[in-house]
């Protein structure tokens, strides 16, 4: 038998399923929700709802988005000839908090990773391409993971990109800031050393 | 418990629970060993690249009582496949190694020659060719592993086939003449039965120089990934994409 009432278990269980919810943290926030007022209980249950029912992608760059086109897509303000190639909507956030980076986004869902049966064809391609046969970009920034499954993809993209003619450029790999030298791995020092610039 | 140092291969990870990664490596000292490298996909400070599939690193893991997964403490690289550059191929290439390695080594035991032939083939996969260091692999592989059948005879009627036409089928345990071949069997040329006597015979650098288009040796990989399937009773995810791979 249970050690609560039913509706209390299920959503126990249903919290269970979230990313680093374990049984005790489930539980915690399973009887917070018990605890708070109806309408923080109702407006947590209909942000959940409408979640699901208002976010697509964006047709233009399969970013999720509630509104087609997105509003990098969309705003007069941003480069449009300037795209960046990433692999999950989540990097887009870690590109636009440096507040440096202008031009709009192409969200891949996915990098190619042969262990997992994922090949190029299962990934957003086809509608870069188009854009970039349509004419409508100046240069792509590819901005996969420095994985090997990341530069398995940025290597077939820009073999794909440049028989358009277009610039091509990849994010650099290296040293992260405020970091020390000393303690950067073989790879990195490696990919630093080769990225380096002229002063 | 006291830890364990080895060279390994890192074969696969996966995610687990919020920041950790379930690791399996194919160690030069115990054959492959599963482990848990905490925090590792939220800090890269303590292993770097270092848990990317197919890159060589010497190990430190402690084994927990009672438990089956080892504590994976920190990983040296001592060679990345990230140091060249990463194709689509050489990436399909590089899954279909440690796919093999993983659906076929059993756990905790040791294997000194397959650890050997892994890390001459990785050195092979530095560069952009992958069809010569693929077959050499997989011809190896099958034989280390005690599933190739003699190619030289008929595993009917115990014909030589030096000299004649021989034939495979997904059914078969080996190689057949034309009289005992079944319906629906495919020929293995006899450059691919020399090709794997010369592969018998010969380090895979001495291949290196040579021409390898996708075509040479194909009917041998077919014949190889057939056994090796069949082995394993299931199809290899990689096997797909290979075929699929120009060039």
């Amino acid at each position: 038998m249970s050690r609560f009432a039913e509706p209390m278990t299920r959503l126990i269980d249903e919290l269970k399923k979230l990313p680093g919810i374990g049984s005790k943290t489930a539980q915690r926030l399973a009887f917070h929700i018990l605890r708070s007022s109806e309408d923080d209980a109702e407006a947590l249950a209909a942000a959940v709802r409408d979640v699901k029912a208002s976010l697509r992608l964006c047709s233009i760059c399969n970013n999720i988005t509630d509104v087609d086109p997105c509003v990098y897509c969309s705003s007069p303000t941003r480069n449009q000839r300037l795209i960046c190639v990433v692999e999950e909507p989540t990097n887009i956030a870690a590109i636009e908090k440096t507040k440096h980076f202008n031009g709009v986004y192409h969200v891949l869902h996915g990098a190619i990773s042969p262990l997992h049966g994922v090949g190029p064809e299962q990934l957003r391609i086809s509608n870069l391409m188009q854009r970039v046969e349509d004419g409508q970009a100046d240069e792509v920034i590819l901005a996969t993971n420095p994985t090997v499954e990341g530069e398995a993809t940025a290597t077939y993209l820009s073999g794909q990109l440049r028989r358009a003619g277009l610039k091509v450029t990849r994010i650099a790999t290296g040293i992260p800031a405020g970091s020390d030298i000393e303690y950067a791995d073989e790879i990195t020092m490696l990919k630093a050393m080769e990225g380096r610039r002229e002063l | 418990m006291p830890l364990k140092e080895s060279e390994a291969i890192v074969l696969r990870t996966y995610p687990m629970r919020e920041a950790d990664l379930l690791v399996t490596l194919f160690t030069r000292l115990e054959g492959k060993v599963r482990g848990v490298a905490r925090s590792a996909k939220k800090s890269k400070r303590r292993f770097g690249g270092a848990l990317e599939p197919l890159t060589y690193v010497r190990a430190l893991y402690e084994d927990r009582e009672r438990q089956e997964l080892t504590r994976l403490d920190s990983c040296e690289v001592l060679e990345s496949p990230l140091a060249t550059e990463v194709t689509y191929a050489r990436a399909v290439a590089l899954g279909h190694v440690a796919e093999l390695l993983d659906e076929l080594l059993p756990d905790r035991e040791a294997n000194d020659a397959i650890f050997r032939l892994g890390l001459a083939v990785l050195g092979a996969l530095r560069g952009p060719a992958i069809w010569m260091p693929v077959t050499y692999f997989e011809l190896w592989l099958t034989r280390l592993t005690g599933f190739l059948p003699d190619l030289s005879e008929c595993v009917a009627c115990g014909r030589d086939l030096n000299g004649n036409r021989a034939y495979y089928h997904a059914l078969a345990d080996g190689l057949m003449c034309p009289d005992d071949k079944r319906l629906a069997s495919s020929e293995l040329s006899p450059e691919s039965r020399l090709l794997a006597a010369q592969m018998f015979r010969a380090p895979i650098e001495k291949f290196a120089g040579e021409l390898w288009p996708r075509e040479r040796g194909a009917d041998l990989r077919k014949f190889l990934l057939q056994i090796l399937q069949r082995h394993l009773e299931k199809k290899l995810v990689t096997a797909g994409m290979l075929e699929k791979v120009s060039g």
